[in-house]
């Protein structure tokens, strides 16, 4: 069977921040005691000219340029977000021609919570694996939605990744992949309902724990390998206590997680967010280094995938517009310049 | 907005597409089926140079309700990289922090929303490197 791996990758994440402390202001709650929950000071917020899609492009883009490679030769564009701006008419296909790739291309929305991005990458490993394509782009971007006051408020924001995915130039060979999925309703938005809604404490344990922990030792039960074995590992980050909660559940060590949080800098990017997890490891890994990824999106599923780095990753290393350059490049906003950006005033 | 339209100048509004004329060699910007300075129709298509440097500035408050949610917003004349001049919106900044000369780049953004039911307009805007 041909290798398959990643090629390329590339993020983005907006400029704006806004605080715990300027949130909590708002609605009367104690910011000290929410940062030491969730472990997120600040979150991403879009620009007033942003959605998914200019994320999506930008974070495309991005992949594109760090790889040496024509976008014509990409076969497949899939999109995973809760939050595209239409509900009828693909991102993707948007993302296609601002690249631009070929106009013969598969192109799709996904949706499945905080993994749609996830579940494009296996579709896009199943096509280059299987010669149907030479190229895929999976994409997770999202404009993370939470109703005001809502506990999610305070960590939901916004970015973007994309992961190309080939079986020329790879970066970090896949190992294998495994997915677990149940019937579980811990988060939903109903279709024209403005803001998801929640089972509170019900999000955690059946829910996020279950299927992060029964994905990862799946994969690795398959493998035949165990936590020691990898150099890495990286979660859904929908606050920075989950992923580090669950790893040490599972055996791995916080140095082995640490790098992967990206939440601590900006918040719970949904789709993106263990894509960028992914992606701030690829800028930092070295050739024969393993990495372990579990994504989660609620109703619920998880997604598992094994990495090795390869040789070629040292030349996808230096680019001037990767995770580092946006988590360093901020713009703090109070709580009124926020509900403008979000849309809050209807 | 109307759907024709976009449809039409999408490709010119995403990749910020002009001409190179293939009789005098000037590029020129927007796209166009003849060159301004020498009158052929003997052109190709051109992708023009990411980065550039602003050389006018102003500020816009007063808009069309298309752009309204957007304002008010900062419009450059860049002086693009391939010495083609273009006027495009400079965000993700202040005004008052704008100074001729200042370095920007290309990123892609959203031009216009036709209210909360209509198309959404996408392309080129600039922002400061």
């Amino acid at each position: 069977m041909n290798k398959v791996g990643i090629v390329s990758y590339g993020s983005y994440i907006p400029q704006y921040r806004i605080s715990v402390e300027e949130i909590a202001h708002i609605w009367g709650e104690d910011a000290t005691e929410l940062k030491n929950q969730l472990q997120v000071p600040k979150k991403s917020v879009l620009g007033l000219d942003e959605d998914v899609v200019t994320m999506a492009v930008e974070s495309a883009r991005n992949a594109v340029n760090l790889w040496d490679g024509e976008p014509k030769l990409i076969g497949a564009i899939y999109v995973g977000s809760e939050s595209h701006p239409y509900a009828v008419k693909p991102t993707a296909t948007i993302v296609s021609e601002a690249l631009p790739t070929g106009k013969e291309i598969m192109a799709a929305d996904l949706e499945f919570a905080c993994k749609a991005g996830t579940a494009g990458m296996q579709m896009c490993f199943g096509l280059v694996k299987s010669d149907m394509i030479n190229y895929g782009l999976a994409i997770g971007s999202d404009d993370s939605q939470a109703k005001p006051s809502d506990p999610l408020e305070y960590t939901a924001g916004a970015g973007s990744a994309a992961i190309l995915i080939g079986s020329e130039g790879i970066i970090a060979e896949l190992e294998g992949t495994y997915s677990v999925t149940s019937d579980t309703p811990d988060f939903w938005r109903r279709e024209g309902a403005t803001y998801p809604s929640h089972g509170q404490r019900f999000t955690g344990k059946p829910a996020y724990f279950q299927h992060s922990i029964d994905a990862t030792k799946g994969i690795m039960n398959q493998l035949q390998t165990n936590p020691s074995d990898y150099d890495y590992v990286v979660f859904h980050q929908p606050n920075t206590k989950f992923p580090l909660s669950v790893a040490k559940m599972l055996g791995f060590t916080k140095e082995q997680v640490e790098l992967s949080l990206v939440c601590r800098h900006i918040g719970n990017t949904y789709s993106a967010s263990s894509m960028l997890g992914l992606n701030r490891i690829l800028e930092k890994a070295s050739s024969g280094e393993r990495i372990l990824m579990t994504s989660y999106g609620s109703g619920a599923g998880s997604d598992s995938f094994s990495f090795v780095v390869t040789d070629k990753i040292e030349k996808l290393q230096s680019y001037p517009f990767d995770i580092e350059y946006y988590i360093k490049r901020t713009k703090d906003i109070d709580y009124g310049l926020y509900t403008r950006y979000k849309g809050l005033l209807k | 907005m109307e759907p024709p339209k976009i449809w039409r100048e999408k490709r010119q509004k995403y990749l910020a597409l002009g001409i190179s004329c293939k009789k005098c060699g000037k590029r020129s910007f927007p796209l166009s089926e003849y060159c301004p300075y020498c009158g052929t129709n003997d052109v190709e298509e051109y992708r023009l140079a990411e980065t550039g440097k602003i050389l006018y500035f102003t500020n816009v408050s007063m808009t069309s309700d298309e752009m309204a949610f957007n304002a008010p917003y900062c419009l450059g004349i860049i002086e693009l990289n391939d010495g083609i001049k273009v006027t495009g919106q400079i965000i993700d900044c202040d005004y008052k922090d704008l100074r001729k000369g200042m370095e920007v780049k290309m990123v892609f953004r959203i031009l216009a929303r036709d209210g909360h039911e209509g198309l959404i307009k996408y392309g080129f805007k600039f922002t400061s490197m």
